[in-house]
Parts: structure tokens; sequence; C-alpha cells
């Protein structure tokens, strides 16, 4: 009885979108224009206007399709999308979330206002549509959040990636010599991303040896030695050749302090020094031109 | 006589080659390292290639296999060299090895580079 009083009502709503559909879409485009459009430049007139037609479309469809409460129907989900994708092409423009939330809103306010309009619809019918507009735009504005947190989730990795890229400028400084100048303060997790990029860039490019320098590290502890010396291994295990430069008294102290066995290690005292012991391991000679 | 779980070629005067396949059983090491060994001395080999560029992973057990045959073989004076070690196995193989391998290693067979510096 509730379920048929239901879809009465959402018939009944669905009617009376197409008769008013005219003012609702006129309202939402202006609304529209003054969030998204004009100077804030986020969204073009003609895009507003897709936009809006769509959504009161997809709405229409949704109002009669069989369950209109099922959130699992096909134009439930179609409608979810369409504010997912409304959200991500916004937020990607530089647009803010709480712009959109207040859009959304609206939109909602100028249903409800619509339905105050119509005389012909009793006071039963209005609750039960005002239950399931609010239902309805409640989940609409959890999938806008939804695609807002997935959109700066991707932001924030992007940001990671670039900064451990940058903060790891492997450069091939020469036909199979890699150099890798290492700045600022080695942690743990730090090392392994640096050991896992140049372990990966080694089988790229086939370097035949590899140039760390530590010049720009300024700390040094007992495990992100023990992991220098496990990358220094990792290298040397793929075929190529590690040499160390740049090892500051003070880290050279500390590495002696730590027992670090740095025997297996080829080390030089500039990074100037560790290119001529490459380029001399791989039989290159740099010189002057003679006159 | 072909040898269960790897292909030995003989790719020039006194080198080879061993390329493992998929069905190279670890377990039955004594029988694996003397047929190996004995092929070698029969042809005068100097130094075996083992190719890793199938092998993602070097666990211990795998590290251990590794190990006794380039031991095995030194016996009869021939270098093992592992070639086209993969990233992830050399990261793995670092993350426990706790002293130099017996083996040397090269990016390929022409590499140059010796791990036993």
């Amino acid at each position: 009885m509730a379920q048929q009083k239901a879809t009465d009502a959402s018939v009944k709503l669905a009617e009376l979108l197409k008769l008013q559909v005219g003012s609702l879409a006129e309202a939402i485009e202006k609304e529209g224009q003054n969030i998204f459009g004009g100077s804030n430049n986020l969204l073009g007139t003609d895009e507003i206007n897709d936009f809006c037609i769509e959504f009161l479309e997809l709405l229409v469809a949704l109002l009669q399709s069989k369950d209109p409460h099922d959130d699992a129907s096909p134009q439930f989900h179609a409608l979810e999308m369409y504010f997912n994708n409304l959200s991500k092409q916004i937020l990607v423009r530089g647009g803010r979330v709480e712009d959109l939330v207040r859009y959304i809103q609206f939109m909602q306010r100028t249903l409800i206002d619509a339905l105050g309009n119509e005389k012909r619809i009793t006071v039963d019918d209005a609750r039960t549509m005002l239950l399931f507009l609010s239902g309805l735009f409640n989940e609409l504005i959890l999938a806008v959040f939804q695609a807002y947190l997935e959109e700066k989730e991707r932001t924030v990795y992007a940001q990671e990636a670039e900064l451990r890229e940058t903060a790891t400028p492997i450069t091939e400084i020469w036909d199979g010599v890699l150099t890798l100048p290492i700045i600022g303060t080695l942690d743990s997790n730090r090392t392994m991303l640096v050991m896992e990029a140049l372990l990966n860039r080694i089988a790229k490019e086939h370097a035949s040896a590899v140039v760390i320098d530590l010049t720009g590290v300024k700390n040094i502890d007992s495990q992100v030695s023990h992991h220098l010396i496990q990358m220094v291994q990792a290298v040397q295990l793929m075929g190529s050749d590690a040499i160390i430069t740049g090892i500051r008294p003070e880290i050279a102290r500390a590495l002696i302090s730590l027992n670090i066995d740095l025997s297996n290690v080829t080390t030089r005292a500039s990074l100037s020094d560790g290119l001529k012991e490459a380029f001399r391991r791989m039989g290159i000679l740099v010189g002057k031109k003679a006159d | 006589m072909a040898i269960p779980g790897l292909h030995l070629t003989q790719i020039g005067s006194d080198d080879f080659l061993l390329e493992p396949t998929r069905n190279l059983n670890i377990r039955a090491q004594d029988v694996l390292l003397e047929s190996i060994t004995a092929r070698l001395q029969q042809a005068g080999a100097a130094r075996l290639y083992y190719d890793l560029s199938e092998q993602p992973l070097i666990d211990p057990v795998y590290y251990g296999w590794l190990d006794a045959l380039a031991r095995t073989i030194q016996a009869i004076n021939v270098r093992m060299v592992c070639i086209h070690m993969q990233p992830t196995a050399a990261f793995a193989l670092s993350k426990f090895m706790l002293e130099v391998p017996v083996f040397e290693t090269a990016l390929d067979i022409s590499g140059w580079q010796k791990t036993g510096q």
C-alpha cells in the first residue's frame, strides 16, 4: 500500500516536472551561471545548460522507473554518475566542493518550490515527495563528496609521486653511466624508494656504472647506512658498478662508529672523482683537445 | 645429453650459457650439480653464464642453489657469472645477503663488471 502510494507520488512528481520544465530549467541554469559561469569561469554557458537539461531528464527517468526508491537501479546509478562527473569536472577546473553542494541544495529547493505552486497535489503526496527528494538529494551530495575525496586522493598521490621523482633525480650523464645525487635527510623509507627507482633505471638504461653522490646528505643512522650498503649490493648484483662519492667527514665518522663495512664499496672523494673512476673502468678517456 | 630443467649451451670456445626453465628442480641439487659440472669439465669450460632473466625473485633457497653451483664449478676452475638479474631479484637478494656472493654478476654476456671487487 505504502509502496503504491510512493510510486503514485513519483508519477505525479514526474508529470509536474514535465509541466514546469521550462521554469525549472531556467532557475537552475541561472543559479549555475551565478556559481560556475561568468567570472568564475568553471563552466561555459552551453555546458551549464546541457548539464541542467541532462539533470532534469535523468530525474524524470528515475521518477518513471519501476521503483524510484531503489538506489541500485540503473536510473539511480545514472543520476549518481552524472553528479560524480559534474563534481570531478568542476574540481579539476579549480572549483570548490562547497559551491557544488550549494548548487545541489538549490536544485532541491527549486523542486520543492515547484511542488508548492501545484494546487492539485494533496498534503499526503507532498509529504511523500518531500521525503523522496530529501533522500535522493542526500545520496547525490554523498556522491559529490565521494568524487571530491577521490579527486583529492588522486592529487595527493600525484604530488607525492612528483616529489619522489624530484627527490631522486637519476640522470644518465654518459652512455651507461647514471648519477644519483642524494640531497637532504635519508630515512629508511626514502632509501627504499631511491633503491627501487635506481634498480629499475639500471635495467631500463642498461647502465654499467652508478655514481651515488652523498654530498647533500647531512645525517645518517645505522639503519639507513645498512640500506645504503644494500643499495650498493643490489646495484652490483645487477651487474653494474656502484661508486659512492661525497661522503662528508661526519658521515664517514658515523659509518665507522656504526661498524659499517665499506671494503666492498668503491668510494671517491667527490662526484667528479667518481665520474672519472666510472669512465676509467669503462675505458672512456675524457681530456682536453690537443692544440 | 640434456639435463632436465635447463639448457646448457656452449657459446664460445670455453664459455657456456645456462638457461634455467620453469621445470628446474633445485631440490634435486646434487644430481644437477654433478651433471652440469661433468658437462663443463668435459668441454674444458672456463666460464659459465647463468641467465636470470626469467627469475623475478631470488629467495634464500634459490640463492643457496646459485651459491652451491658457483662453488662446485669453482672446484674445476670455472667462473660463474650471473647475467640479466631483474631489479626485483637484486632488491630481494640484497635484503638477506650477508657477504659478497661467490659468483660474479654482469648486465649481459658482454658485461664488464665483477662483483667480487
